[in-house]
C-alpha cells in the first residue's frame, strides 16, 4: 500500500510523540525554574532588606532625619551649617549633567540600530 | 559610638604581606566572572569598555541581548554577541549576570591597586560600602541567598586593613536630606523654571547615563544630588579628614558596590569636588569576595561589628536604597514629616514596595494632599515614564528609577544565581547545537 504524505508509521508516530512530550516537559520545567530563579534571587534579597529595616537590633532608627551623625553634620556649628541644599552642600554634594545624545546620534548615523 | 572606635583600634588587621597581588592585565575569575586587572584613570574614560564578550566562550544564545535595555549587545558576523560601542552601553551588567556561559567579562578591576594601598602604611584607606552589598556577600561564602551580613562586612573590611569603615548608608541618609529638601523646593515653586516636576532620583549611574544619552531634554528633571557614594567621596576628603585629623591627600576612597556602572560614575570628570578625585577606586561585591578569599579571612565565623560612626552610622531608611522602591520610601519618611510637621507613626510605607515594572502611587500627606509618585526599575520601563514626562502628560511629583530589575540587590556586580546556570541547561544544549550548525566561524 502506498503511503500518503501524512500517513505515519507506528515507528515514526512514537518518535514524534516522544519528542514532543520531551520538549513539552523539559520546556515547561525550564520555564518554571527560570521564573522561580529570578523571583527567588530578587525577592529573597529584597525581603531581607525590608527585614533589616524593621529590625530594631540592626537599625535602631528608621528615618534619615533622626540619624545623630546626620544631625551633627547639619548642626549650627556643624560642617554643613547652612543645612541641606545650602551653598556648601551645592559645591560638595550636588552635580550637573551633560547631554550625551550626540554619541548615540553618531552611532545611529553609522547605521547601528539600538533598542531606543 | 566611642565603643566602635575603641573596637577598631583593638582589632589587628590581617598581615597582607604574603598576599600575591595580581599584575595589571592579568585575567582572574572572581565568583565565576572573568575580570581583567586594570585600574584606569579619569583620562581613560573616553572609549573605555567596562564589559566585553569573550568570543571563545560565547555560544550565541542571545540571552544577554534579551536583558540589554538599550540594545547595545548585538550579534556579530560569526554569530557570537558583542557590545557595539561603549556609548551605547549603560554598564548595568545585566548581560553578564544572565549569561549561562560566563562569557560576558569585566574589563576594569581595581582589586590589585586596592591591595597595594592597603599594604602601604602611609595611605589612609577608607571604605564606602553600598547597602545592597550586605544582602549578597554572604552568598559567596555559602550562606543562604539574601542573608543580611552587614556586621560581618564591617568586620571583614577592618581585618583587610581599611583604616576607616565609612559607609554609603550614612550618605544615603544625607542624600534623603538633600534630595528631599530639593523636592520640597521644587514643589513649593510649583515646578516652574529650571526646576521642573516631576523630580527624578539620581542615585543610579546606569539611569543617569541613560537619561543623558537618550533623554537629554529631561536633564532639568534629574535631582542635582550626587549619589550617596559620590557624596561620601568628597565628604571623606573634607569633613572626614577634618574629623580624623588626616591629610586629605593621603586618603584613598574605595567604593564597594553591587554594580558595574558605579565604576563609570567614579571616573566621571566632574567627580572632583574635594579638590582631588572624590572616588579613587570602585570594586563590586564579587571583587570584595575575591579579596577576602585571597587574604584567607574566614568570613562566616567573623563577629558582627559597627562601622565607624562619624561617617558610617545609618538608619533603616538608608538601607532601603538597596531595593527598588527604597529611595522613595526613605524620601517619603522625610517628606511626610517635613511637609506636615507631624510624626509619621508607622515608617513602613508598603504601597511603594514593588518587585518589578512600574508602580504609581498616591501618598496622602496631611496639610498638602496627595503626593504622586512612581517607582520604576528596568530602563525600558523608565523610558515609558520618560515619554510621559516629555509629552507633558505626567502629573507626578517624584519618580524613582533604578536600572536593574528589582533594584541594586539584583545589580550587575552581585554574586550570580547558580540556578540561572542550572535552569538554562536546555537552552544551553540548544545553543550548542545551533552554534555547531549555524555559526559561520571566520577562520
Amino acid at each position: 500500500m502506498k503511503k500518503g504524505r501524512w500517513d505515519l508509521s507506528r515507528r515514526s508516530f512514537i518518535k514524534v510523540a516522544g519528542l514532543s512530550c520531551g520538549y513539552a516537559l523539559v520546556g515547561a520545567r525550564m520555564a518554571r525554574e527560570s521564573v522561580a530563579a529570578v523571583l527567588d534571587l530578587v525577592g529573597l534579597r529584597q525581603q531581607s532588606v525590608y527585614g533589616a529595616d524593621a529590625n530594631p537590633k540592626i537599625y535602631a532608627l528608621r528615618k534619615s532625619q533622626e540619624n545623630p551623625m546626620v544631625k551633627k553634620l547639619y548642626a549650627k556649628d556643624g560642617f554643613l551649617a547652612e543645612g541641606p541644599c545650602g551653598h556648601h552642600s551645592h559645591t560638595l554634594l550636588h552635580t550637573h549633567y551633560k547631554d550625551k545624545s550626540m554619541f548615540i546620534k553618531a552611532l545611529k548615523k553609522k547605521g547601528i540600530e539600538l533598542a531606543m | 559610638m566611642s565603643e566602635a572606635i575603641k573596637k577598631k583600634s583593638a582589632i589587628q588587621s590581617m598581615d597582607l604581606s604574603g598576599v600575591q597581588v595580581d599584575a595589571s592585565g592579568a585575567v582572574r575569575k572572581m565568583e565565576g566572572v572573568k575580570n581583567t586587572i586594570f585600574a584606569p584613570g579619569v583620562n581613560d574614560l573616553g572609549n573605555l569598555y567596562f564589559l566585553e564578550v569573550d568570543h571563545t566562550l560565547c555560544q550565541g544564545c542571545g540571552e544577554c541581548a534579551h536583558h540589554c535595555p538599550t540594545g547595545a549587545i548585538q550579534e556579530t558576523e560569526d554569530g557570537t554577541r558583542s557590545i557595539v560601542d561603549p556609548a551605547a552601553c549603560m554598564n548595568c551588567g545585566q548581560c553578564l549576570t544572565h549569561c549561562p556561559y560566563g562569557a560576558v567579562t569585566e574589563r576594569v578591576s581595581y582589586v590589585s591597586e586596592v591591595f597595594e594601598k592597603l599594604k602601604d602604611p602611609d595611605t589612609v584607606v577608607v571604605t564606602m560600602t553600598a547597602p545592597a552589598v550586605r544582602y549578597a556577600l554572604g552568598e559567596c561564602f555559602g550562606m543562604p541567598m539574601g542573608t543580611y551580613v552587614g556586621g560581618k562586612v564591617h568586620s571583614v573590611l577592618r581585618r583587610l586593613g581599611f583604616d576607616y569603615i565609612w559607609d554609603n548608608e550614612w550618605t544615603a541618609d544625607v542624600t534623603i536630606m538633600e534630595e528631599g529638601t530639593e523636592l520640597l523646593e521644587r514643589v513649593t515653586q510649583g515646578g516652574k523654571g529650571d526646576k521642573p516636576l516631576p523630580q527624578f532620583t539620581s542615585c543610579c549611574p546606569g539611569w543617569i547615563k541613560f537619561c543623558e544619552s537618550f533623554y537629554p531634554d529631561l536633564i532639568p528633571h534629574l535631582s542635582t544630588c550626587r549619589s550617596p557614594v559620590a557624596m561620601l567621596g568628597p565628604l571623606a576628603k573634607t569633613y572626614g579628614a577634618e574629623q580624623t585629623g588626616k591629610d586629605p591627600k593621603k586618603i584613598y576612597t574605595v567604593s564597594i558596590m553591587p554594580c558595574i556602572a558605579k565604576k563609570y560614575e567614579g571616573l566621571r570628570p566632574e567627580m572632583n569636588a574635594s579638590g582631588q578625585r572624590d572616588i579613587d577606586a570602585t570594586i563590586n561585591t564579587r571583587e570584595l569576595a575575591y579579596m577576602i578569599k585571597k587574604a584567607g579571612i574566614p568570613f562566616t565565623s567573623l563577629p558582627d561589628e559597627e562601622p565607624d560612626p562619624i561617617l558610617g552610622m545609618s538608619t533603616g531608611a538608608a538601607t532601603l536604597f538597596g531595593t527598588s522602591g527604597g529611595v522613595m520610601e526613605a524620601a517619603l519618611r522625610f517628606a511626610y514629616e517635613a511637609i506636615s510637621g507631624k510624626t509619621l507613626v508607622d515608617p513602613s510605607i508598603k504601597a511603594v514596595r514593588t518587585g518589578k515594572g512600574i508602580n504609581k502611587v498616591e501618598v496622602e500627606v496631611p496639610g498638602f494632599g496627595p503626593v504622586r509618585i512612581a517607582v520604576v526599575s528596568g530602563l525600558q520601563n523608565a523610558a515609558k515614564l520618560c515619554e510621559e514626562v516629555r509629552a507633558g502628560t505626567s502629573n507626578l511629583h517624584f519618580i524613582e528609577v533604578m536600572t536593574c530589575p528589582g533594584g541594586c540587590v539584583n545589580g550587575g556586580g552581585q554574586p550570580m544565581d547558580d540556578s540561572i546556570l542550572e535552569a538554562s541547561l536546555f537552552k544551553k544544549m540548544m545553543a550548542r547545537v545551533n552554534k555547531r550548525f549555524t555559526l559561520r566561524k571566520v577562520a
